[in-house]
């Protein structure tokens, strides 16, 4: 588990995060969203110990970032926006001076090293100089970096920055299967990205938290808008009766009296739409309008950082 | 600390930073030696080493440029501090590296020293603190540069300030003798390097010199290691 702790970090008389908390559960993978300059570069620095915060604290398991920095790095795998790549090497001998670096054992060095280059597709790379690899390959070898360990959790800072179409399509499909086994932060810019991949989000704007929500959460509710005629507790009541529903807000009342709800709940079996229908015909309430409203994430992130 | 040292001293060969140095080294010290040895018909070893030991000035920043400034300017620099290491041992590991690699250029010069045992005399112990004063120099310079390594942006800037720099101390050694005002000839003979190791040209086993260059070379590991640590404050 990754937690910030009231994390601060001044640059100067600029502060670019401002008592930020957020918790990345085991086994989650959290996409952290902003605009440029909303402070997610610097999140993920701070969270990987490149830079202390200038007050609060990073949690790892528990253990804090600042009283057992050499522990908690070794559980962290970091991929940064431009992956730190010595081009003179070849990506085998780069991987073994990370997993040096990362202290694993000499005798297991080898094995490990394989796996992660069957893992990232690089075996057949593996003799070429880093400085010879396209973008896509050198993206990998990032991320085979960060594997270099086998550390808990992931760290990845714009992970398809710049990768053509096909590459993009690779690298999200290797950060879904890693997932499957370890915590995973990533930044991104593209929410269609962080919404194929994430299971949760959060959104940064001004160096502040604006929002952190369950993606799964967000597909798994229901929200319709219901426009009916008559008196607005008698269609609340209605509508609070039908069984998925578990919230009946009024949103405004039209000037022919009609009265429009906003109503939400877990998505249903059935039709969420057609049960409401249903429900107004039984109580014999005129329905002028019914549709289904759903923010996308799109939406909230607008919402959340305009 | 040790997978650093490793790192860069592959390094300097994975790249032509060591051979450059190594071979201007080695050209410049056969040419110094024909100078002074060969044509001269003459044995005086701690002359050539003394003649030598001007090299550091010229070399180290070819040595220290690329430690610290190109960590920085490649963003490599975040593998290294997100990693396991101590900023302590990152700093010390390539610090080692260079001085391994200037050693390793003191230690080929001994071939020049096999051609006078062959046709003259060598005095081992005498020799042995001649060499020791010139690797001690040699440590002292390449601290200094590594510092200003961390201190500039890009390799190239490394170079030119470490040149500087270490022209700097060449020309306060030069004052030494030009000032006319005492405590100040005493002051600049204190904090020069070239001065410490006249002491060991002539044979002495100066202990103030050892101490000296150490602390010369210490205070500068000190002073990068608290930069960098400053910076990432900052």
């Amino acid at each position: 588990m990754i937690e910030l702790k009231h994390v601060t970090k001044k640059y100067g008389t600029v502060t670019a995060l401002e008592d930020v908390s957020f918790r990345v559960e085991k086994g989650q993978t959290v996409g952290l969203l902003g605009r440029n300059g909303a402070g997610k570069t610097t999140a993920l620095n701070v969270l990987t110990g490149y830079f202390p915060p200038t007050a609060g604290d990073v949690l790892l398991d528990g253990m804090s970032l600042r009283e057992h920095p050499r522990e908690c790095k070794r559980r962290i795998g970091y991929l940064p926006e431009r992956p730190p790549l010595y081009d003179e090497m070849t990506v085998t001998e780069y991987l073994d001076f990370v997993c040096e670096l990362r202290e694993v054992a000499a005798n297991a060095r080898k094995k490990h090293i394989q796996e992660i280059l069957e893992l990232c597709g690089l075996e057949e790379h593996r003799h070429r100089l880093l400085g010879h690899l396209s973008k896509g390959y050198r993206q990998r070898t990032g991320i085979a970096q960060a594997l270099c360990g086998s550390p808990d959790a992931l760290i990845l800072d714009e992970p398809t920055a710049g990768l053509d179409p096909a590459q993009t399509v690779e690298t999200r499909a290797l950060i879904r299967a890693l997932g499957k086994e370890r915590t995973i932060l990533l930044s991104s810019h593209i929410l269609s990205e962080v919404q194929q991949i994430c299971t949760h989000a959060v959104i940064l704007k001004n160096g502040k938290v604006a929002r952190a929500m369950a993606l799964d959460a967000r597909e798994a509710e229901t929200q319709l808008r219901v426009t009916a005629a008559g008196d607005g507790k008698r269609i609340q009541k209605a509508l609070r009766e039908t069984e998925w529903v578990e919230k009946a807000e009024i949103v405004g009342t039209g000037p022919d009296g009609a009265v429009t709800f906003r109503v939400s709940g877990k998505r249903p079996e059935g039709n969420p739409a057609e049960q409401v229908f249903m429900k107004m015909t039984e109580k014999g309430i005129p329905l002028r309008e019914l549709r289904e409203e759903q923010d996308s994430l799109e939406e909230i992130f607008l919402k959340d950082t305009e | 600390m040790k997978t650093i040292w490793k790192r860069e001293l592959k390094g300097y060969f994975y790249s032509p930073v060591g051979y450059v140095f190594l071979g201007v080294f080695l050209t410049v010290s056969s040419v110094l030696f024909y100078m002074e040895i060969l044509r001269q018909r003459s044995g005086d070893l701690p002359q050539f080493i003394g003649e030598m030991s001007y090299l550091w000035m010229l070399l180290s920043p070819v040595l220290t440029m690329r430690l610290l400034a190109e960590e920085k300017q490649k963003k490599t620099d975040q593998l290294l501090l997100t990693s396991p290491v101590s900023l302590p041992g990152i700093v010390i590991g390539k610090y080692l590296a260079a001085v391994t690699v200037l050693a390793l250029a003191a230690a080929l010069t001994g071939l020049f020293v096999l051609v006078v045992a062959i046709y003259g005399t060598v005095f081992p112990a005498e020799l042995a603190v001649n060499y020791l004063g010139f690797v001690l120099q040699g440590c002292a310079f390449t601290a200094m540069d590594l510092f200003l390594s961390g201190c500039a942006g890009t390799p190239m800037v490394a170079a030119v300030l470490a040149f500087g720099a270490n022209m700097l101390l060449w020309v306060m050694d030069l004052l030494v003798n030009a000032v006319q005002a005492g405590w100040a000839a005493e002051a600049l003979r204190f904090i020069s390097l070239y001065q410490r190791n006249e002491a060991f040209l002539m044979g002495q086993l100066s202990f103030a010199g050892i101490l000296y260059d150490l602390s010369f070379a210490a205070v500068f590991l000190v002073l990068t290691i608290a930069h960098l640590e400053q910076r990432r404050v900052r």
